[in-house]
């Protein structure tokens, strides 16, 4: 009776009573030890998880996509399939899931680079989960497209010539003079191919198809790309039928004459929210990407041969 | 000497029944948080183990699937389809509380969108066809894209210009290719997440400036992945919650 009343006198220290507490704390840790070491990721089961339909090797082949599978094999909600059908499922993923294994096991990705290419694609995925996951607001989505307006049209489109005054058919100042006199005749609407052959014009070259010169439709992107910037932005303002100023460069003077330009169509807000969109994200998954790069290479140990070592 | 010793031995004995009863309330509390905890699990593995569309013939899963499902719900999907989920039309985002389904109401079709969304960039995403830009792609002509407008609106039962409409059937069947994706009935195809354009309920709206618009500039509707962010068995209440709400909304309605 005294013993049981120092038991529970907290003012007296009873040996008892610690060795009872004692024996509790280390009972409650075991079972929390126990269970966290049963039920961890990657260790040993005898049961399937319920979110499973197989172990495979302790690995998981999921309920969502065995039923998925299941509807794609054979076209049917799953609901319908047959136990047969399901079997034959089950096995091919669990057949594809040995050979996996089998492929680590045999170190595959160290060799072959179809399969470094899709760990490596399946890597930058995965870091950029949350990334996708994350829907921009609305005025998020303004300030990047106010932010990047010029992307948001549609491509244009030209049919020009790029014709040139060559210096070594004229002193330079001639050459000049050549490449305005041409302009003005065709500003005053003379025929092309009568001016070119007027005042000695040649094709730069620049713009050619199958080894002819190219008369027909060119992307505004693909003249940007043919050609330097002061001939690309010589080339913008100009209308059907316009001519530009004489443009001196190394090669001669050049003049643009625009038969034909559809100029892009610039896309308000609204039309363009789902491009911003998918371009905010691609954004978001480049700067994610690259500091998954710096943090593995902050914890990786590189050694690189002196001749290009940093 | 009796007289004397009760007062010390009051307090002592109140200590003791406090600290009994603080011991039972204990034991109860932790039996009660047990009990829960393994309701909790065994209703999740319940719910994974068991076919969908056999949840959807249990009402006993079908309230325990929303009752997870609903506040994820709300904390995830609220956001663009709406905390009622009548989705937005102005951003292509499917009215689902009118049962507008891209990828079909199965739960099981339910389920995968949820797990891996629609052109997210996750490998086992939705990812099989786009509206494309017609017009901008000079596939067909700004008329050209008037007409077919004028064609699904004979669909939907709406006032048209038939002239017009007859060569936008032609559109629909030759030029622009339609029927492709869209089916020969225009009811739209599960396969593909085509979207029905026979009415009256539309992803992107079913007027005639709208359909233009989706035909010009064509469209691009996503839905991210949450399998990293959700677990499996909230993803399957959520799966189901979608399927039973809009039933639910039109017995109620009833």
């Amino acid at each position: 009776m005294a013993e049981t009343q120092e038991f529970f006198d907290l003012r007296k220290t009873s040996v008892r009573r610690s060795m009872a507490l004692l024996a509790a704390g280390a009972l409650i840790g075991l079972l929390i030890a126990g269970y966290g070491l049963f039920t961890a990721k990657g260790t040993r089961s005898r049961g399937v998880p319920p979110e499973a339909i197989a172990l495979v090797n302790q690995r998981q082949i999921l309920r969502s996509d065995f039923m998925t599978q299941a509807q794609t094999q054979y076209t049917v909600p799953f609901a319908q399939t047959s136990t047969e059908q399901r079997q034959k499922v089950l096995q091919d993923m669990i057949n594809e899931e040995l050979m996996m294994q089998r492929g680590l096991e045999i170190d595959l990705p160290s060799y072959d680079p179809d399969v470094r290419n899709a760990l490596v694609a399946g890597v930058e995925l995965e870091v950029t989960a949350d990334v996708l996951a994350q829907q921009p607001t609305t005025e998020e989505l303004r300030a990047y497209y106010e932010a990047h307006k010029d992307k948001y049209s549609s491509e244009g489109v030209m049919q020009l010539r790029d014709l040139v005054v060559k210096p070594e058919t004229a002193h330079p100042a001639v050459a000049r003079a050549t490449a305005i006199a041409a302009i003005a005749a065709l500003r005053k609407g003379q025929p092309l191919a009568t001016v070119i052959q007027k005042f000695g014009l040649v094709d730069s070259g620049r713009f050619m198809d199958a080894g002819h010169v190219d008369t027909g439709d060119i992307f505004q992107f693909a003249v940007r790309a043919k050609t330097d910037d002061a001939t690309y932005n010589a080339t913008l303002p100009l209308k059907d039928g316009e001519i530009s100023e004489p443009l001196e460069q190394s090669d001669g003077v050049h003049l643009i004459v625009m038969i034909k330009h559809r100029f892009p169509v610039a896309q308000n807000f609204e039309e363009a929210t789902n491009r911003v969109w998918t371009d905010l994200k691609n954004e978001a998954q480049l700067k994610v990407n690259a500091a998954n790069i710096t943090y593995l290479k902050s914890r990786a140990d590189i050694i690189v041969a002196p001749e290009l070592a940093q | 000497m009796n007289e004397s010793a009760r007062p010390a031995q009051r307090p002592a004995a109140a200590r003791r029944s406090r600290l009994r009863l603080y011991a039972l309330v204990s034991v109860v509390l932790a039996l009660l948080i047990g009990s829960w905890w393994l309701h909790q699990r065994r209703t999740a593995a319940t719910l994974l183990r068991t076919e969908p569309n056999e949840i959807l013939r249990r009402p006993e899963l079908i309230r325990a699937a929303v009752s997870i499902g609903r506040p994820q719900y709300q904390r995830h999907c609220a956001g663009c389809h709406g905390s009622a989920l009548q989705g937005d039309s102005k951003r292509g985002v499917p009215d689902l509380a009118k049962n507008v389904w891209l990828y079909g109401n199965d739960p099981v079709d339910v389920e995968r969108t949820i797990l891996y969304g629609i052109r997210s960039g996750h490998p086992k995403a939705r990812n099989l066809t786009d509206m494309p830009a017609l017009v901008r792609m000079g596939q067909i002509t700004p008329d050209d894209a008037h007409d077919a407008v004028e064609y699904l609106q004979n669909l939907a039962g709406q006032p048209h210009d038939e002239a017009a409409a007859l060569r936008g059937r032609a559109i629909y069947y030759n030029k622009g290719n339609c029927y492709d994706c869209h089916a020969n009935d225009a009811r739209g195809v599960t396969d593909y997440g085509t979207p029905a354009l026979t009415g009256p309920v539309y992803v992107y709206g079913g007027d005639r400036d709208t359909m233009y618009q989706s035909i010009l500039n064509g469209r691009h509707g996503i839905c991210p992945p949450w399998v990293n962010q959700l677990s499996a068995v909230q993803i399957r209440a959520l799966a189901i919650y979608l399927v039973t709400a809009p039933r639910a909304a039109a017995v109620a309605r009833n």
